[in-house]
């Protein structure tokens, strides 16, 4: 049982984001904005010449800030912090799951590329129609595969075929988190193939 | 694999994001209120004057002249310190050992993650499914575990590699003795896209 929650710890942070950009961005940010704060303060303490601007000049430039922009000017920054904090808010709050996908294993953790997938799922399907490479293309998402067949012109698509070749191949997966699939036929064929 | 904090990543993200948003909100608000404007300036001057009685309450001989000043150039320092350990933080954990032991005064044996890449690479040499392999060893709440990374070939199926890696992890097992928990990633990359599909077996 114990194997089994780290294993189960392992894909879920395999699986999902850490975030790590985000937090190395805003940090970043942080470090700097609060050393140059504390250089400014040093200097303004040993009356020497500010790099930017000393505490006193932005405290007055603070207090100032409304009377001296035009509205419009404030209301569109605002607009602007506001959404850099949305942006934030999102990242700390969304699921943050990336494109991979959890096949079931006793022993370790698997976890699968969407691209790898979709790219079998293609081959799979081609092959089960005798397509040539190209007309099946397939997306994968989080819980859906879509598989879009260009079917060569004049040549009807054995469609039954595809779908338990992709309903085979998907089942293969024993994927921890099912995936239906949706087989798309497309109207008009492609020439030449 | 790494050793990030997640859930502290995603708080002090949020709380950043609030603070943006509050002080969007009050910008904005000063642009679209004259009130709210005119307080902002009041606070402003009302707070700059506190200040300066604050640095003269507590006057300090010498360059610093009050003691205010030393605690606000030191809580910056600390507050800059913090976001510095909070970048520190991200990522970390990664060993170049997969196994140690201690063999009383006869001495230590120590096992590299490059002989397990070895041993990998040399296992997966002439299979047509997996273009690449990279063996990572990581530390994560005092174990030891091992992340294995397979590339696979445009359309090759997952489900024939994790088999493969199956294997590959109970050969492992059998090479060092005793069980790790392993992550296997079977991914795609610069190699499939270069490598193209395999022919029709």
């Amino acid at each position: 049982m114990n194997q089994d929650r780290s294993l189960r710890r392992l894909v879920r942070r395999e699986i999902h984001s850490s975030r790590a950009t985000a937090s190395v961005l805003t940090a970043s940010v942080l470090a700097v904005v609060f050393l140059w704060l504390a250089l400014e303060s040093v200097l303004a303490l040993l009356r020497d010449n500010p790099v930017l601007a000393s505490p006193g000049q932005l405290g007055h430039w603070l207090a100032g800030v409304p009377d001296k922009t035009i509205p419009a000017g404030l209301v569109a920054a605002g607009a602007a912090l506001a959404v850099l904090g949305l942006v934030l808010l999102a990242a700390a709050t969304a699921g943050g799951r990336r494109s991979r996908h959890a096949f079931h294993s006793d022993r370790s953790a698997v976890v699968v590329d969407g691209e790898v997938i979709a790219s079998a799922v293609s081959r799979r399907a081609r092959l089960s129609a005798g397509l040539a490479p190209g007309q099946v293309t397939t997306t994968v998402s989080k819980r859906a595969v879509r598989v879009q067949v260009r079917p060569t012109s004049g040549v009807a698509v054995d469609r039954d075929a595809i779908v338990t070749a992709v309903h085979d191949e998907l089942a293969a997966y024993s994927l921890d988190r099912r995936i239906a699939p949706t087989i798309h036929v497309s109207k008009e064929g492609a020439l030449g193939q | 694999m790494s050793q990030t904090n997640r859930a502290l990543n995603r708080i002090l993200l949020a709380l950043a994001g609030l603070v943006l948003l509050a002080a969007g909100a009050a910008t904005a608000a000063a642009g679209m209120m004259p009130g709210v404007a005119a307080s902002w300036a009041a606070t402003g001057s009302s707070l700059m004057d506190h200040a300066g009685s604050l640095l003269d309450s507590a006057p300090l001989p010498g360059p610093a002249r009050s003691w205010w000043a030393v605690a606000g150039v030191a809580a910056l320092i600390v507050a800059a310190g913090l976001s510095i350990a909070w970048l520190a933080s991200q990522g970390g954990g990664r060993t170049p050992r997969v196994g140690r032991q201690a063999d009383g005064d006869r001495g230590t044996t120590v096992v590299e993650t490059g002989l397990i890449a070895a041993a990998v690479k040399q296992a997966l040499e002439g299979n047509r499914l997996v273009l690449g392999t990279s063996v990572s060893a990581w530390e994560s709440r005092g174990k030891t575990g091992l992340r294995l990374r397979l590339q696979a070939r445009q359309g090759a199926s997952p489900r024939e590699i994790a088999d493969t890696a199956e294997d590959l992890v109970q050969g492992i097992d059998a090479l060092l003795g005793h069980p790790l928990p392993v992550l296997v990633r079977i991914t795609s990359g610069t190699k499939t896209m270069v490598a193209g599909p395999d022919r029709a077996r």
